[in-house]
C-alpha cells in the first residue's frame, strides 16, 4: 500500500471505524473485487460522450436565447384533455395501500431474513424510492393516492368528527423539517451499515409512519403532507415534471414535460434547499462508489472494509456534497443577478430557477438506479408473491426465474450506459428550458433574462459533465 | 409448518422453497408465542446460518454462493438430511461489512439458534467475525480461500475444509509454469494484501521448480490506465503472472494486447479477476491461447465425471458455466463448489460427532479436526481433498485452463502434494 495511502487511513481512523479494516490488511487476502460491469463502460469512448453531452446542452442555451420566450410557453402550454377522473376512489385506494403497507412491515419483522427474499425492503428501495419517483415523473401525482396516511387520516378524522388541525406549523418552519427528514433518508440509505436489514427497516419505516401520521392529526394533512413529510412533498415536485396533468376541476389532460413548472410559484428558502438537497443525495450516491472518492478517503476500492467503516466519510461527504450544490448554485444565481442588472430580489430568483433543478433530479434518479429496477424489480415480485415465506404463490411469480444477466456483460453495458447518457444529457437540457422561460418571467426583456441565466447554464453544463463521469468512471460497492 | 417445506417423500420442493421456507421459520421463531417445533428434536431441523453477502460489494458472488447452497441442502434433505434431520438454512445479510459480519455471527447464534454458522466468502468479513465465533464458541465453516485460517490468525472455531487456500492454490500452480510457461517470470498484481499473497509465495515455488520472477510490478488499486507500466517489462521475460482485478481489469488486458500487438510473452492468470464474466467480453481477445487457474473449471470438460455432471446440473449452470435460463448470468464456478463441499463437510462431522445441538457443539469441532480426507464423488465433485485438522484447512487438486475458441479447457490437474505447505499453527492446542 502506497505511503498516500496509509496517511489518509490513518487521518480517517479517527473518524471511522476502521479497526477491522486495517486487521484486515495485515492478512492475506483473496481478489474478490471482481470486473463488474462498469469494467464494459470503461472500454467505452465515454469521454466523446461527456464532451458531446455538455456540448449539447451549452448549444441547447444558445439556441433557446434566440427564440422568444413567449412563444415557447404558448407552445409548452398546449394540453390535450382527456378525461374527467373524479377523486372519490382516493380515500379506498389510500386505505388499500395502508393495508399492504402494514403487511409488508410485518414481512419485514415476520418474513425471510434475507433482504432479496424479503418484500420489504425490495418495495421500499426499488419500488418506492426508485419506481415511484419514476412513475411521479411520468405520470403526476399518484402518490397524493397511494400515500398510506391520507385513507387513515380521513377515516379517523371522521370517526372523531373533526379534520381541523389541532395546531398551527409555524410558518417561519419552511419545509426545514422536511429537509431534516430527507437527510435523515439519505443518510439512511446510503451511510447506515444495514438499510436493507428487514427488521431494521421495518422498524424505521413503520416508526416514520406512525410518527408522520401523528403529526398529520396535529398540524392537519393538508400543511405536513405539504411542508413535513419529506416524501409527499418530494414526489409533488417532481410530478411537477409529468405529462399527465389533473386539474382542480379533476380534467385529467396530456401534457408536455415540465409544463406544469412553467406555472410554479417562487419557492423559500427552504423549499429550493430540499430540491438541491434531492439531487446532492443522488448524487453522492453515485460519488461515494467511485474509485475517485474511495482514494480521496484513503479506502482501497479493490478491497472495502464494509459500510461500517466507512460512516464518518459517508457522512461527512453527504453534508459536503449538499453545501458545495447549494454554494455553486447560489453563486450562480447571484452572478446571474449581476450580469441581469441587480434589480432582482435574490430570494425570488433562487426561488423560481430552482425549479429548473427537478429534471436533472428527475434524470440522475432514473439513471442512476436503472440496473437496480431491472435485477431487483424481478427479486420484488417474486418476493411480494410470497410475502412472509410461506410458500404461497399470491400472484404466480413465487417462482419466478430472477435473469440477473439482463444488467451484465457488454451488450446490456453499452444498452445502459446509452440510455443513461440520454437520460443525463437530455434532462439537462429540459433544465435549461425550464430556467429560460422561467428567466423570461423574472425579466422581461431578453437580453436581461439570456445575462441572468448565463451562470446557470455554465453549472449546468459542469454538472451534465459530473453526471456522465460518475457514470463513467470506476466504481466499486 | 417448517415440516411442510421439508416432507422428503416430496421431491417438489422447489430451491427457492427451501431457502425461503426455512428463513420464515427463522423469523416466526423470534414472534412472541410461536412454539418452536411441535416434533420431537429428533427430527427438528439442523439449523445452519448462513453468513450471506447479499449487499455490498460482495453481492455478485453472494448470488452464487446462495443458489449452491440452495441447490446442495435440496440435495441433502432429499437423500434424509443430516442424522435423519433436515437441514434448515436461515440466512443473515451481513452487506460484505467486517463489523456486520461479527454482529451477524452473534445474532445467528443468539437470536436464531442455530447450530453452526457457515458460507463467509470475503477475508475482512471472515477476519471481523471470526472472534465472535470464537467467543461464543460457534463452529463458524468458512468458504474464503483466504489463508487466514490456515496461518493460525483465527481460532479453534474456524474450519475451511470445502476450498483451498490462495497460498496453496499459488504454490501449486508454480512447477507447471516452470514446466510449460518459461524460467523467467514477470509478476503484474495489485499493490495491496491480495497481491502480496502471490507476490511473496509464488517466487520461491518458481526457484524450487527451476525458474525466476525477473521483475514484480505493483500497480496502485485506484489505477485505471496500464500502458505506462509495460515498459517495466524485462525484455526477455518468458512468461507476465498477472493478478489484476476489479472493473479496470478488461482495459489492463486491452492494454497489454495494444502494447504487445500480436507478439509478446505468455501469459498466466487467476480466473478470479474475471469470474461472473464472460470471458469472450470485448477487450478480452488478447487472453486467447493465454492460461488460467481455476478452483473449478467454469465450462463442462469433456472428461467431466459423473460426479461433476451432476453437481452442474443440481446448481443450474450450463456448458459455459452459466445459469442454464439465463446465459448471461455467469457463475462463480471456480468458488461456489465450496458452499456444496462444505455442507458435505458438515453433515460428515455432525454424523461422526453424533451431534444434536448446541450442547454438542465442542464434539463437532473436535469430530472436524478428526477428518482427513474426502474422497471425490458427488459430496465433492471438485476432486479428492486432503484435510488438515490442526490448521482447519482443506487441500485440494488445481486446474490449469486454457483459453481457446472462447472456452478455458483444462490442461493439467495439480497434484494435491503441489500445494502443501509446512502448517504454521496447531489450533487443536487451543481449548475448547
Amino acid at each position: 500500500m502506497s505511503k498516500r495511502f496509509s496517511q489518509r487511513q490513518t487521518r480517517w481512523a479517527a473518524f471511522t471505524v476502521a479497526a477491522s479494516a486495517c486487521s484486515v490488511l495485515l492478512l492475506p487476502a483473496q481478489a474478490l473485487a471482481h470486473a463488474s460491469d462498469r469494467g464494459h463502460v470503461l472500454l467505452l469512448p465515454t469521454n466523446y460522450y461527456l464532451a458531446g453531452g455538455a456540448f449539447a446542452v451549452a448549444a441547447s442555451f444558445l439556441v433557446l436565447s434566440l427564440m422568444s420566450p413567449e412563444a415557447l410557453r404558448r407552445l409548452w402550454r398546449k394540453r390535450l384533455v382527456l378525461f374527467r377522473l373524479p377523486d372519490t376512489a382516493r380515500v379506498a385506494v389510500s386505505l388499500l395501500s395502508f393495508a399492504v403497507f402494514v403487511a409488508l412491515i410485518a414481512a419485514g419483522f415476520w418474513g425471510s431474513r434475507d433482504p432479496l427474499s424479503n418484500p420489504l425492503p425490495l418495495t421500499i428501495w426499488t419500488l418506492l424510492w426508485t419506481g415511484m419517483t419514476l412513475a411521479q415523473g411520468m405520470f403526476g401525482n399518484l402518490w397524493s393516492w397511494l400515500n398510506p396516511w391520507y385513507g387513515p387520516w380521513r377515516l379517523l378524522a371522521r370517526l372523531i368528527g373533526s379534520e381541523d388541525e389541532r395546531m398551527r406549523l409555524p410558518s417561519w418552519l419552511g419545509y426545514w423539517l422536511a429537509f431534516l427528514f430527507f437527510f435523515g433518508f439519505a443518510w439512511f440509505e446510503l451511510v447506515y451499515p444495514a438499510p436493507d436489514d428487514p427488521s431494521k427497516l421495518a422498524m424505521v419505516a413503520g416508526g416514520y409512519w406512525l410518527f408522520s401520521f401523528v403529526l398529520m392529526l396535529v398540524f392537519g394533512y393538508d400543511v405536513w403532507s405539504s411542508r413535513g413529510e419529506f416524501l409527499s412533498i418530494f414526489f409533488a415536485m417532481l410530478a411537477r415534471f409529468s405529462l399527465l396533468d389533473r386539474d382542480e376541476a379533476g380534467r385529467l389532460s396530456l401534457c408536455w414535460p415540465g409544463a406544469k413548472l412553467l406555472d410554479a410559484t417562487s419557492l423559500p428558502f427552504s423549499g429550493g434547499a430540499f430540491l438541491l438537497l434531492a439531487l446532492s443525495s443522488v448524487s453522492f450516491d453515485g460519488l461515494m462508489r467511485t474509485f475517485f472518492w474511495f482514494g480521496l478517503n484513503g479506502i482501497n476500492p479493490l478491497e472495502l472494509p464494509g459500510r461500517t467503516a466507512m460512516i464518518g466519510m459517508g457522512s461527512l461527504g453527504l453534508v459536503a456534497t449538499f453545501f458545495l450544490l447549494a454554494l455553486l448554485f447560489g453563486v450562480s444565481i447571484l452572478a446571474g443577478r449581476w450580469l441581469a442588472g441587480g434589480r432582482l430580489p435574490f430570494t425570488q430568483i433562487a426561488g423560481l430557477l430552482v425549479w429548473s433543478i427537478v429534471p436533472i433530479a428527475l434524470a440522475y434518479h432514473i439513471a442512476h438506479y436503472l440496473t437496480d429496477v431491472l435485477v431487483n424489480g424481478q427479486y420484488a415480485l417474486v418476493a411480494l408473491s410470497d410475502p412472509f415465506a410461506l410458500g404461497w404463490d399470491l400472484f404466480g411469480t413465487a417462482h419466478m426465474t430472477v435473469t440477473a444477466g439482463i444488467a451484465a456483460g457488454a451488450d446490456a453495458a453499452w444498452w445502459l450506459w446509452n440510455i443513461q447518457a440520454v437520460l443525463i444529457v437530455g434532462g439537462h437540457i429540459l433544465a435549461v428550458l425550464v430556467a429560460h422561460v422561467t428567466a423570461s418571467r423574472l425579466a422581461p426583456v431578453t437580453s436581461q433574462a439570456a445575462l441572468l441565466q448565463i451562470p446557470l447554464t455554465m453549472l449546468m453544463v459542469a454538472y451534465t459533465l459530473f453526471g456522465l463521469w460518475l457514470l463513467a468512471t470506476p466504481t466499486a460497492g | 409448518m417448517t415440516g411442510r417445506f421439508f416432507d422428503l417423500t416430496n421431491g417438489k420442493a422447489s430451491r427457492r422453497t427451501i431457502l425461503k421456507g426455512l428463513a420464515a421459520g427463522a423469523g416466526l421463531a423470534a414472534a412472541p408465542g410461536f412454539v418452536r417445533y411441535a416434533q420431537a428434536q429428533s427430527s427438528a431441523p439442523m439449523r445452519i446460518g448462513f453468513q450471506a453477502h447479499r449487499t455490498g460489494i460482495g453481492a455478485a458472488y453472494g448470488r452464487w454462493y446462495e443458489r449452491t447452497t440452495a441447490a446442495a441442502v435440496k440435495a441433502i434433505n432429499a437423500a434424509g438430511g443430516i442424522n435423519g434431520r433436515p437441514i434448515e438454512v436461515v440466512i443473515e445479510d451481513d452487506g460484505t461489512d467486517a463489523a456486520r459480519g461479527a454482529e451477524v455471527v452473534a445474532k445467528l447464534a443468539t437470536q436464531h439458534k442455530v447450530d453452526i454458522v457457515y458460507g463467509t466468502l470475503f477475508s475482512n468479513v471472515v477476519v471481523g467475525s471470526a472472534p465472535t465465533a470464537g467467543e461464543l464458541k460457534i463452529p463458524y465453516y468458512v468458504v474464503s480461500e483466504g489463508y487466514h485460517v490456515a496461518s493460525g490468525k483465527l481460532n479453534r472455531y474456524v474450519f475451511q475444509p470445502g476450498i483451498t487456500d490462495v497460498r496453496a492454490q499459488v504454490t501449486s500452480v508454480a512447477p507447471w509454469i516452470a514446466a510449460n510457461a518459461g524460467k523467467k517470470i514477470t509478476m503484474i498484481f495489485p499493490d495491496y494484501a491480495f497481491g502480496y499473497d502471490h507476490r511473496d509465495y509464488l517466487p520461491p515455488a518458481l526457484q524450487k521448480a527451476g525458474a525466476e520472477v525477473v521483475a514484480k510490478i505493483a500497480i496502485p488499486p485506484t489505477e485505471s490506465s496500464f500502458t505506462k507500466y509495460f515498459p517495466q517489462i524485462p525484455s526477455d521475460t518468458d512468461a507476465i503472472y498477472h493478478v489484476m482485478v476489479g472493473p479496470a481489469v478488461l482495459t489492463f488486458v486491452k492494454e497489454l494486447g495494444d502494447f504487445y500487438g500480436s507478439s509478446g510473452p505468455k501469459l498466466f492468470g487467476f480466473i478470479d479477476s474475471l469470474e461472473a464474466v464472460d470471458i469472450n467480453s470485448p477487450g478480452l481477445e488478447y487472453l486467447d491461447g493465454s492460461h488460467f487457474w481455476e478452483g473449478s473449471p467454469r465450462y463442462a470438460q469433456a472428461d467431466d465425471t459423473e460426479a461433476q455432471k451432476a453437481y452442474r446440473a443440481a446448481v443450474d449452470i450450463d456448458d459455459n458455466g452459466a445459469a442454464v435460463a439465463d446465459a448471461k448470468d455467469v457463475s462463480t464456478a471456480a468458488h461456489m463448489f465450496g458452499c456444496w463441499e462444505t455442507l458435505y463437510v458438515i453433515k460428515k462431522a455432525m454424523e461422526d460427532a453424533g451431534y444434536k445441538g448446541p450442547e454438542d457443539r465442542a464434539k463437532l469441532v473436535e469430530a472436524t479436526e478428526a477428518l482427513t480426507e474426502f474422497a471425490e464423488g458427488p459430496e465433492h465433485p471438485q476432486g479428492k481433498k486432503v484435510f488438515n485438522g490442526k490448521i482447519h484447512q482443506c487441500f485440494g487438486t488445481q486446474n490449469i485452463s486454457k483459453l481457446e475458441g472462447g472456452k478455458l479447457k483444462v490442461v493439467h490437474k495439480t497434484a494435491i502434494e503441489d500445494g502443501m505447505y509446512e502448517p504454521e499453527a496447531d489450533y487443536t492446542k487451543q481449548s475448547l
